[in-house]
């Protein structure tokens, strides 16, 4: 029973992804799973021209989808610098104030995360509009309308705010008494700072970098007012959703969810590692104090199978029966691809003739241009605009 | 290289509450010298004032007779050991021991060679490349110590440093400090609530109560001429005899309780007169089972209630016939089978070793 539920769970939390992923291989101009058309990888190269002329692009073509991702990768970075540093500094004045104010200050400093992300994005557009108003030409007014420069500023506003939480969180275990030591044997507080605080924090540090980053760089709600005329890749999707979605969207968040797989196993491969490294060091000490033999007789390593076994098994199992089947009918290579095209070019050639003689028909049946349903034809648009295309290569 | 530390007249606040009250002391180059009292007594706050974290509010606080007023805690020659030792648990052993050295930009081999030296101080040669969690408690207490020395402070201060080890440790590290203290020659000031701590180890002790000192002196001073009633029972163990004294021969004073009168010292500095409420102390060790010729100046008659075995002593507990509850001690190679619950006996005990007071309030209420 729990199984199941389990199974349910995951499937709800990870479905929508999955079939997603697969629409990435489809070489179908929509991303879709059911008419499979061909398998390809199109949608992370080149993508394609087509049938109707229109170019689709794939995740390598795609500037405007270049543009956003270095957009983003720098207003990430931005916002990593400020914000971190920011949280921490508005933590380490929570450990100083005492009393009622401590409350009180507690509550202010975490206020951005309740906020609506569009007022964030909003307000700072019109301060910073006001005061690019104020200095005419010049370094003010040209970043006070540099998107970039205030996506920066307004992500900061709320996701140092979760930096700051990291580090409370971190440094209520700070045993304040350390600090008092430090200071005793001599250093000053900015060594304190340096040679207790910091190395403290660091692991707070750096879940807070990678934690912020993650946010601004999937943020969208704020971004979309502040980054005015320019992109991030957060504001590009939406704007290719807007005009239908691509397979290459699906491609781009397969790669999006690989990496984030890859960092996240290679964190924990090497967290482990540490881990066991440290367990030696304990069993060592506790072999070196003990005299007693019993403790000192030697494990032998033998190969233990891995616990996620039956997962890694169902996957293999599924690739494998998904690969030879696409193989066997043929949905694989070039020739595939041509075969669809081909197809999709003649029905095409189709609707249009069907088009062109159901006007004919249709202006015959409402008696010419008298009494004729114009609105009929602008369904379809000008049939002018197909006679310009200049047919198919 | 040891510094005299004094007092004068100092005064810690916080709001309107006296954390240490017009305390004054002189504390001398190379004395290993004990604030004794119980939680909450203003010892720490004392030591704090002496180290730098805490400004008397009131006072002075003069190391090698300078004033230490707005000089901070890493200006001063002072060093502190802290209660839960506050060792780095990210540094090891060696890097902690050195983090003063490094701190004032010694060169990392003078850096190396003096954490070498102490580490041999300490008997922990060979360690100084461990984490601080990979030490037993005994080996963290003596890096803290080491890395204290490290600076070569002229005052040492320790928080009751000891109060988390185990009985046996504890009764090691007494010895060792005390050792530590001769090799280094520096003035070590001690704080803790435990007297058998404050009696083994050092030279002087004070005994604080609620923020005032009560009394200053060596140790035997201390414990056999308590000034007042509180230090009398703080300092060991004590049975309060209520009275009205009734009659002064040259240093000894008559006391008429309501179980009879006594003979007890008065000290030369609380002089007592006919009438004065007061209390004799009787320690439970001076009470003694009169045997054939034996001739005490007083006599008590008392009703065996209670017995505990201590181990090097048998502790018994007994009432008075006013209903007043008394304790005495006898060493475990004395046989004593004849002493059952209920059984009434006569008790001993000789004037010189009891100490009347005038009435003030115990440690114990």
């Amino acid at each position: 029973m729990m199984g199941i539920y389990i199974f349910i769970f995951f499937a709800y939390l990870f479905g929508p992804l999955i079939i997603m992923s697969i629409t990435a291989f489809n070489s179908a101009e929509f991303p879709s799973i059911t008419p499979w058309e061909c398998f390809s990888f199109r949608w992370f190269n080149e993508g394609k021209i087509a049938y109707d002329g229109q170019h689709l692009a794939g995740l390598l073509s795609d500037w405007r989808l270049h543009d956003g991702i270095i957009s983003s990768l720098i207003i990430g970075a931005g916002v990593v610098t400020l914000s971190v540093p920011i949280g921490m500094a508005a933590a380490i004045v929570l450990t100083q104030v005492r009393s009622q104010l401590r409350d009180i200050y507690y509550s202010i400093s975490i206020m951005p995360v309740l906020f609506p992300g569009v007022i964030i994005g909003i307000s700072t557009v019109v301060l910073w509009d006001r005061i690019a108003g104020l200095g005419g030409e010049g370094f003010i007014a040209d970043i006070g309308r540099n998107g970039i420069f205030l996506t920066i500023l307004a992500q900061t506003c709320f996701i140092s705010t979760y930096c700051f939480l990291i580090f409370v969180a971190r440094l209520q275990r700070f045993d304040q008494t350390q600090e008092e030591a430090a200071l005793d044997l001599g250093a000053s507080q900015t060594q304190v700072f340096f040679k207790i605080l910091v190395p403290y924090l660091s692991p707070a540090i750096a879940s807070a970098a990678v934690i912020a980053f993650l946010f601004s760089f999937e943020n969208y709600n704020t971004t979309v007012f502040s980054i005015l005329s320019d992109q991030t890749l957060t504001t590009v999707i939406a704007s290719k959703v807007r005009l239908g979605i691509s397979p290459a969207l699906s491609a781009l968040a397969l790669t999006i969810i690989a990496l984030t797989i890859i960092a996240a196993v290679t964190y924990e491969v090497l967290r482990r590692r540490t881990e066991k490294r440290y367990a030696e060091s304990q069993e060592k000490f506790v072999k070196e104090k003990a005299a007693d033999n019993r403790i000192n007789k030697k494990y032998k390593a033998g190969f233990k199978i891995p616990k996620g076994i039956t997962a890694i098994l169902l996957i293999v199992v599924f690739a494998t029966y998904g690969a030879t089947q696409i193989v066997k009918n043929d949905l694989y290579g070039q020739s595939c691809i041509d075969a669809a095209d081909k197809e999709k070019k003649s029905k095409f050639l189709e609707q249009l003739q069907t088009l062109e003689s159901n006007e004919l028909t249709d202006e015959e049946l409402s008696g010419g241009s008298l009494g004729g349903n114009q609105d009929y034809g602008d369904i379809f648009g000008d049939p002018s605009l197909f006679q310009d295309f200049g047919g198919f290569d | 290289m040891s510094a005299d530390v004094e007092l004068s007249d100092v005064s810690v606040t916080f709001g309107s509450f006296y954390a240490a009250k017009n305390v004054n002391v002189k504390v001398n180059g190379g004395e290993f010298f004990s604030f004794l009292g119980p939680s909450g007594c203003g010892k720490t706050t004392l030591l704090r004032a002496i180290s730098g974290f805490q400004e008397p509010s009131e006072g002075k606080v003069l190391i090698d007779n300078k004033d230490m007023s707005g000089i901070g805690p890493n200006k001063r020659p002072t060093a502190l050991i802290f209660q839960n030792l506050a060792l780095f648990p990210l540094m090891s052993v060696s890097e902690n021991i050195a983090f003063s050295l490094e701190v004032r930009g010694v060169s990392k081999e003078e850096r190396k060679k003096r954490a070498d030296e102490l580490l041999e101080l300490i008997a922990l040669e060979g360690q100084g490349d461990k984490k601080v969690h990979q030490l037993s408690g005994g080996q963290k207490q003596r890096v803290a110590i080491a890395r204290a020395l490290a600076v070569e402070p002229k005052v040492l201060l320790l928080d009751e440093p000891l109060s988390a080890l185990d009985l046996k440790l504890r009764q090691r590290m007494r010895t060792e400090l005390r050792e530590i203290q001769k090799r280094v020659n520096i003035t070590f000031i001690y704080i803790t609530h435990d007297q058998g701590e404050a009696l083994t180890m050092s030279d002087r002790i004070a005994v604080m109560n609620e923020g005032e000192l009560e009394q200053i002196g060596k140790c035997d001073e201390v414990y056999n001429n308590p000034l007042t009633p509180f230090v009398a029972t703080f300092v060991g163990e004590n049975n309060p005899l209520y009275g009205k004294v009734t009659g002064i021969e040259g240093d000894k004073a008559k006391i008429e309780t309501a179980d009879g009168q006594y003979l007890a010292t008065m000290n030369e500095s609380k002089k007592l007169n006919i009438g004065d409420e007061s209390i004799a102390f009787v320690r439970p060790e001076s009470l003694f089972i009169p045997r054939d010729g034996d001739n005490f100046d007083n006599k008590i008659n008392v009703n065996i209630e209670s017995f505990e075995f201590e181990g090097n002593l048998k502790n018994f507990y007994a009432s008075l016939k006013s209903g007043a509850k008394i304790k005495f001690s006898v060493p475990n190679a004395i046989d004593t089978s004849f002493i059952t619950s209920g059984s009434s006996i006569v008790l001993g005990f000789e004037s010189s070793k009891s100490v009347i007071l005038p009435k003030a309030s115990l440690a114990i209420d």
